[in-house]
């Protein structure tokens, strides 16, 4: 049954794909070029047992028995096996970044051989540089996947199209199982895997498997023409190199992944080196040793409004989180009022309101939902979503809002079938529907906040998203609320004083939340040194003014609430209260939110000048340098 | 599994289905790598590989080799012959029997109303040598104008010089296997890494194999520079003062090889009196570098068994280019480094086959490095070729840039440009604007219909590239290295070989010289031409076939040889190509007449190549993997020098120079000094609309590395339209 589940798993997750080549008979994986040389050829003879973190570097040992030895890879379906002495062993690049010359040899290798269009590298060099005319250095660091001992970007799928392969330690991507959410492109630290928008979805480094089955290096390292790349089993020193450091000036904490890449620094850099891409971060050389990130106030120290750039890509996820939490929060309280004694929301259920008012919830989920599903690079492929339930964040929370969405409309349902039919068991139906609607939802959100607790975006990683994401359900619950128990209340000439002071109490709690959740985030992006407050330095210069602006509106929507509950107040003037209430509370936390996602710098490797900088695409797409495909940036897609 | 699914889950990896894999030479520069193109099984260029047996590559390419073959289906291209009266007007197609026809009749028009040499031919150094020996025949043999020179002007003329100047002969007499041997090496304005990544790649396997001192002269500190054991931040053109220093440190502490010069060089006398003049205090003050340092370097230098010098344009592209090389050349003689392994002065070339021209083009004389003043020369090819002796100019005519100021005065009226584009590598832009709208008749025969110099022809010829074709070139150490065609000509265009030969039926002459049909007949000319006479371009040991299965042969090979090894080495006897087999030692007094920075023009203006793109950059700016590294033109700046100004970084400035301005985004970086910018010269309209490329008085070369500007402001948003207009491919 498992396997009859699992076969239609498998074929709902490559409808769409290109058909498979069909290999009856084993043939070459790899075509070796004649009289090949030895720098192409992998000659590791012996090797370690486990690597510096302690994890087994044999990977059948690792996997304890539960995987047999001399299986085919089935590259291209090719069922042939290769023969490399070293198959199982967790492979992995050396890097000697004293040697790298910046060519661009090896990442030209790799978009030769992968077919790669312009836009799109599985691997990149960039380079950070310090010094003083003529006592200047430049370190060029080429970078692709590392194949990381706890691949980060694995667990984040939700459509499980990666995987950790037992041959070489290989973390493979599935192009045709992807949607294109491009969460793996988020919690990687060092950029590997390559969202594609043209083609909406993630294609990134195979490590060369296909070289491998036959010993040969990959393409990359076999193309060096500065000696500064290598590859092998890792924790191996490679011949004529000394060092196997886990880290070099502008590579991202290897605590995040354990990457499985290692250096060689024998030249001195200054103790301080620059990054000439646009990102506002440069590093430190730290009494360890070490070099870290820390801010490079790039754009000067100007305070501005910029709210044309609060607008991006994620504008979809903006919405998609605060309607989201407005109309969980709204549910619940609809749903736990008579529960807790609150009458003058309890009373809505009497009203003719109430059902059109649960209607209105569901097309809100209903349309975010849609909204979510088109930010997918493959909106079709919606449905795979849910196959990593058992590492992806995303997953869960998919299927928490999913669960939240189907309680809702249960509840809907029989509290419908309730006005004709009064029977019992369906008001307990109805009850455990929204029961485990409110339940569901509490988990989608704990999911929706862990989704944004990413090491590699330090900005997110705060406890800040969970007091947002739940401050929101009151807050914007309210809101959602008081547009439709206010009005009829104020027909049914109800007491609207004590309804507005319970929404405003309502409201008080989300925006106090928030507040909260913003003030120890500052602290900690003040504190911390890293890309966490390069996005406080853009969010207090280049957003400056509309940061402030947002502060402003929490600060006075806060009283603003307070005073409602607390004050007696007349009808009209509770009514104008909340009216400016809502709109202050909704103007706040959407600012709040988009900047949330414009904000966030992630722990990427640097760039260069032109390539990999998001200072020079976003202006290549301004003036339309981008219209050509060969300038290598994906234009504005409308 | 170790994550993810425990069944299996698919690996597609892309199969390009590669059925055949075709021997060829790479196209860009002059390493001479050898390239296999991958078909499918439609007969589509689908991949690139380096030929793991190939001597000089050893398997390697650079970003440009490896993805050469995107070339063939690459934007830009040409496909049928097209005309127009005037350049204004629009083009209109045609075919390639009238196109020629009207051709070869302006060609007679001009010559008959203005004289036989008011019609010039600029080439190139991207053809094959086949078609280089075949233009030389069609120009001094048919079409007898001796205002005939090649775009080779731009970067090794100076080389050429040099060589002849110090040697007797052009020829690089090293190869690459001397990284092997040497145990010192200096590189003079050679940015290796960048210009030449390959060549870098057999210098770090010798240094990783075993380390030498290494030393590089560069103003800039390039990634050379900064792997450099030392790095000289020479002042812009004082090249020839740093050499004179070296040499009379050298000679002064008798670290000099007397036994050589006595034996092998002539005019030792002369030079130690220059070189007095220029004792390390003194030289300091004018090239930078401090005393001590330039002590340090010539014992060094002096004191070990092998020392070599390579170098490229920062040498060659000054007003002391052919000195600069005389230079380097004296170092070598006075120390004994020349002819032994790890000992040499190996120029490192710029053009796929500037080697070609050089040795079979005809422009500077006649085929085989003859001489047009040599009355035996010019006998011998008229012999030949059977014509009459006294078709033949009794000396060389203008050089490529002499050219151009003739026909601004008018002395030339008709122009026939083959694959060059002046409009963007010629220094003064403005000027050569101004200069092509004078002419009566301009042909511009190239792979690119996009090229910028076409806005002012008359006639286009679109010309077959690179693989399309058959032929040799020879790379920067003499090896003779094939092209096998890959892929057909692109539409209705043609291998420039086929051009030459259909042109030169319409001549007299033509009539009665035999054009061979074939690439391979052309090969077989030049090889009797090339036998005897102690030669050293003696390829008469070689063939089409024996280069392809011996990945090419460096020359002399001569007939009778074996194995499909050349000599690696010239001079290795201490026999020069003078005519007394005598080295020259030549003394280099140092003028200064570079446009150096003032009050008005503050900065020095300096360019050079980046990896990631070829020349101007019909090719790789073309082909995405390659130009996105570099879409638009930049300019490295000093920060401090840009803080006093307010200039920041990713910005676009004006810059401003006595002949004309660009505008350029700025990228600052201490790689360059406080008074010194940078900016890459691929591209159309920038650095050329700056550089004043005063000539070297020997080989005519421009000094495009030494002017003067200064840098202003300029509205943001305008520039940005500007910069995105001039990139229109």
């Amino acid at each position: 049954m498992l396997n009859v589940l699992k076969t239609v798993r498998d074929k709902l997750d490559q409808i769409g794909a290109e058909p498979a080549p069909l290999f009856y008979e084993a043939k070459r994986i790899f075509e070796t070029r004649p009289e090949e040389q030895p720098y192409a050829l992998l000659n590791d003879c012996e090797s370690k047992r486990q690597n510096r973190y302690g994890v087994k570097i044999d990977l059948l040992d690792l996997s304890a028995g539960a995987l047999p030895e001399g299986r085919s890879m089935y590259i291209n379906e090719n069922p042939a096996v290769g023969e490399n002495p070293n198959r199982y062993k967790q492979h992995g690049f050396h890097f000697t970044a004293d040697n790298c010359i910046g060519c661009h040899a090896c990442e030209a290798a790799c978009s030769e051989k992968n077919g790669n269009p312009a836009h799109i590298s599985f691997r990149s060099v960039g380079y950070v540089e310090g010094g003083t005319f003529p006592d200047y250095k430049r370190m060029n660091i080429s970078m692709a996947c590392n194949h990381c001992d706890d691949p980060v970007c694995l667990k984040g799928c939700p459509t499980r199209a990666y995987t950790k392969h037992a041959e070489y330690g290989a973390v493979l991507q599935d192009p045709d199982t992807c949607f294109g959410c491009g969460y793996c492109t988020w919690v990687c630290p060092y950029n590997a895997p390559q969202l594609d928008p043209i083609q909406g979805q993630v294609s990134k480094c195979n490590m060369c498997v296909d070289r491998l089955e036959e010993g040969l290096k990959p393409a990359c390292v076999s193309a060096c023409l500065g000696n500064a790349l290598n590859f092998g089993v890792i924790e191996n020193t490679p011949d004529n190199r000394e060092q196997i450091l886990t880290q070099i000036p502008g590579f991202p904490d290897p605590s995040i992944t354990q990457p499985n890449i290692r250096f060689q620094q024998t030249k001195t850099m200054p103790n301080e080196v620059t990054r000439t891409d646009s990102m506002p971060v440069k590093y430190h050389k730290g009494e360890d040793g070490q070099f870290r990130s820390v801010v490079d106030q790039k754009q000067g120290k100007a305070i501005s409004w910029n709210f044309k750039r609060l607008s991006s890509r994620e504008n979809p996820l903006v919405i998609f989180t605060l309607a989201t939490q407005a109309v969980m929060g709204a549910f619940a309280m609809v749903f736990l009022a008579p529960f807790i004694g609150l009458e003058s929301v309890a009373t809505i259920e009497s009203s003719v309101m109430f059902i059109p008012m649960l209607a209105v919830f569901m097309a809100i989920q209903m349309g975010v939902l849609v909204l979510s599903t088109l930010h997918l690079g493959k909106p079709l492929r919606f449905y795979r979503g849910f196959n990593n339930l058992k590492y992806s964040p995303l997953s869960r929370e998919a299927l928490g809002v999913a669960m939240f969405f189907a309680g809702m409309a249960g509840y809907t349902f029989f509290k419908f079938v309730n006005i004709f039919l009064d029977w019992t068991i369906v008001e307990i139906f109805a009850q455990l529907a929204g029961g485990f609607a409110v339940v569901s939802g509490l988990v989608g959100l704990w999911f929706m906040h862990k989704i944004y607790r990413i090491k590699a975006r330090p900005f997110w990683n705060h406890w800040q998203v969970i007091t947002s994401f739940f401050g929101t359900q009151f807050s914007l619950g309210a809101v959602l609320l008081a547009l439709f128990l206010v009005p009829v209340a104020l027909v049914n000439e109800a007491n609207v004083g004590v309804l507005v002071s319970v929404l405003a109490v309502m409201a008080f709690a989300g925006l106090a939340a928030e507040a909260v959740g913003l003030y120890g985030h500052a602290r900690y992006l003040n504190t911390e040194n890293g890309e966490g407050a390069a996005s406080h330095y853009v969010q207090s210069t280049t957003f400056g003014k509309t940061y402030r602006l947002r502060n402003g509106l929490l600060g006075a929507g806060l009283v603003l609430a307070l005073g409602v509950a607390v004050l007696p107040l007349t009808t009209l003037a509770s009514v104008t209260a909340m009216v400016l209430l809502g709109a202050m509370s909704v103007t706040a936390l959407l600012i709040g939110r988009a900047l949330f996602y414009v904000l966030v710098i992630p722990t990427t490797m640097p760039g260069a000048f032109f390539w990999k900088n998001k200072g020079f695409e976003e202006h290549a797409r301004d003036i339309g340098l981008a219209n050509m495909p060969q300038v290598g940036v994906v234009p504005h897609l409308h | 599994m170790l994550f993810g699914r425990q069944d299996r889950k698919k690996i597609k990896i892309l199969d390009k289905q590669v059925t055949d894999w075709k021997y060829t030479t790479c196209g860009y520069c002059s390493t001479g790598c050898s390239i296999e193109v991958g078909l499918d099984a439609q007969g589509r260029a689908v991949a690139t590989r380096g030929v793991a047996n190939a001597d000089v590559n050893r398997g390697k390419l650079c970003i440009k080799g490896i993805f050469e073959h995107e070339l063939f289906e690459a934007s830009g291209r040409g496909s049928v012959p097209i005309v127009r009266d005037k350049p204004w007007n629009p083009w209109q197609p045609t075919n390639w029997d009238s196109a020629l026809d009207k051709m070869a009749g302006e060609i007679k028009r001009i010559q008959s109303q203005y004289g036989r040499d008011s019609f010039a031919i600029v080439s190139t150094g991207q053809i094959m040598t086949e078609e280089f020996y075949t233009l030389g025949k069609l120009v001094r043999g048919c079409i007898g104008t001796n205002n005939y020179d090649g775009n080779t002007t731009l970067c090794m003329a100076s080389a050429v010089s040099g060589y002849t100047r110090s040697f007797g002969s052009d020829g690089p007499p090293g190869c690459y296997d001397d990284f092997e041997h040497t145990e010192c090496m200096i590189a003079w304005g050679s940015n290796l890494p960048e210009q030449h990544p390959v060549i870098y790649w057999r210098l770090k396997e010798a240094l990783e194999k075993r380390k030498f001192p290494l030393i590089v002269v560069d103003p800039r500190v390039t990634m050379f520079a900064q792997f450099a054991d030392i790095h000289l931040p020479i002042t812009p053109g004082t090249d020839v003062v740093l050499q004179n220093a070296l040499m009379h440190v050298i000679l002064k502490e008798g670290l000099e090889d007397r036994e050589y010069i006595n034996a092998h060089t002539k005019g030792i006398e002369a030079l130690e009196a220059c070189v007095k003049d220029y004792d390390p205090t003194t030289a300091a003050r004018i090239c930078g570098i401090d005393e001590d340092t330039i002590r340090h370097v010539a014992r060094l230098y002096a004191k070990a068994n092998n020392a070599m010098s390579i170098w490229t344009m920062g040498i060659n592209q000054s007003t002391h280019g052919s000195d600069g090389v005389v230079g380097i050349n004296n170092l070598n003689l006075i120390t004994g480094n020349i002819g032994k392994p790890g000992s040499t002065s190996l120029s490192i070339t710029g053009q796929c086959n500037a080697m070609g021209t050089r040795e079979w083009s005809s422009c500077s004389g006649l085929p085989g490095y003859r001489k047009l003043e040599k009355p035996k020369d010019r006998k011998e090819i008229a012999e030949f070729w059977g014509v009459e002796e006294s078709f033949f100019p009794e000396k060389r005519g203008m050089f490529m840039t002499d050219i151009f100021p003739a026909i601004e005065t008018g002395q030339i009226k008709g122009l026939w440009l083959i694959a060059t584009n002046p409009m963007t590598s010629m220094p003064n832009t403005p000027r050569i604007r101004k200069t092509l709208e004078k002419l009566e008749f301009l042909v511009v025969q190239d792979a690119y219909q996009d090229v910028e110099a076409n806005q002012y022809a008359h006639m286009f010829l679109p010309a077959a590239v690179w693989a399309e074709k058959t032929g040799c070139f020879t790379n920067t150490e003499r090896r003779v290295n094939l092209i096998r065609p890959v892929v057909a000509p692109r539409a209705e265009s043609k291998p420039d070989f086929w051009i030459f030969t259909e042109l030169a039926k319409r001549f007299p002459n033509g009539q009665k010289i035999k054009f061979p049909e074939t690439p391979e007949g052309a090969f077989e000319e030049m090889k009797q031409l090339s036998k005897g006479d102690k030669r050293t371009l003696d390829i008469s040991g070689m063939s089409h076939d024996l280069i392809e299965k011996s990945r090419g042969i460096q020359w002399p090979y001569r007939e009778g040889m074996e194995g499909g090894k050349g000599d690696p080495r010239l001079y290795v006897d201490g026999k020069f190509q003078t005519d007394d087999g005598r080295a020259n030692l030549i003394p280099l007094p140092f003028i200064d007449n570079n446009e150096k920075p003032c009050t008005d023009f503050p900065f020095w203006l300096n360019s050079g190549r980046v990896v990631e793109h070829f020349h101007t950059r019909t090719r790789t700016g073309k082909i995405g993997n390659c130009n996105k590294f570099s879409p638009t033109p930049y300019m490295e700046m000093n920060p401090d020098a840009a803080a006093e100004l307010g200039i920041s970084h990713q910005t676009y400035v004006r810059l401003v120079s006595r002949r004309g301005d660009a505008v350029v985004l700025v990228q600052l970086t201490q790689r360059v000094s406080r008074n010194m910018v940078f900016i890459p010269f691929h591209f159309h309209d920038c650095v050329n609309r700056l550089s004043l490329g005063l000539l070297d008085p020997h080989s005519r070369q421009p000094a495009f590395k030494q002017c003067s500007v200064r840098i202003e402001h300029t509205d943001q948003a305008q520039a940005a339209k500007l910069n995105a207009e001039r990139r229109t491919f």
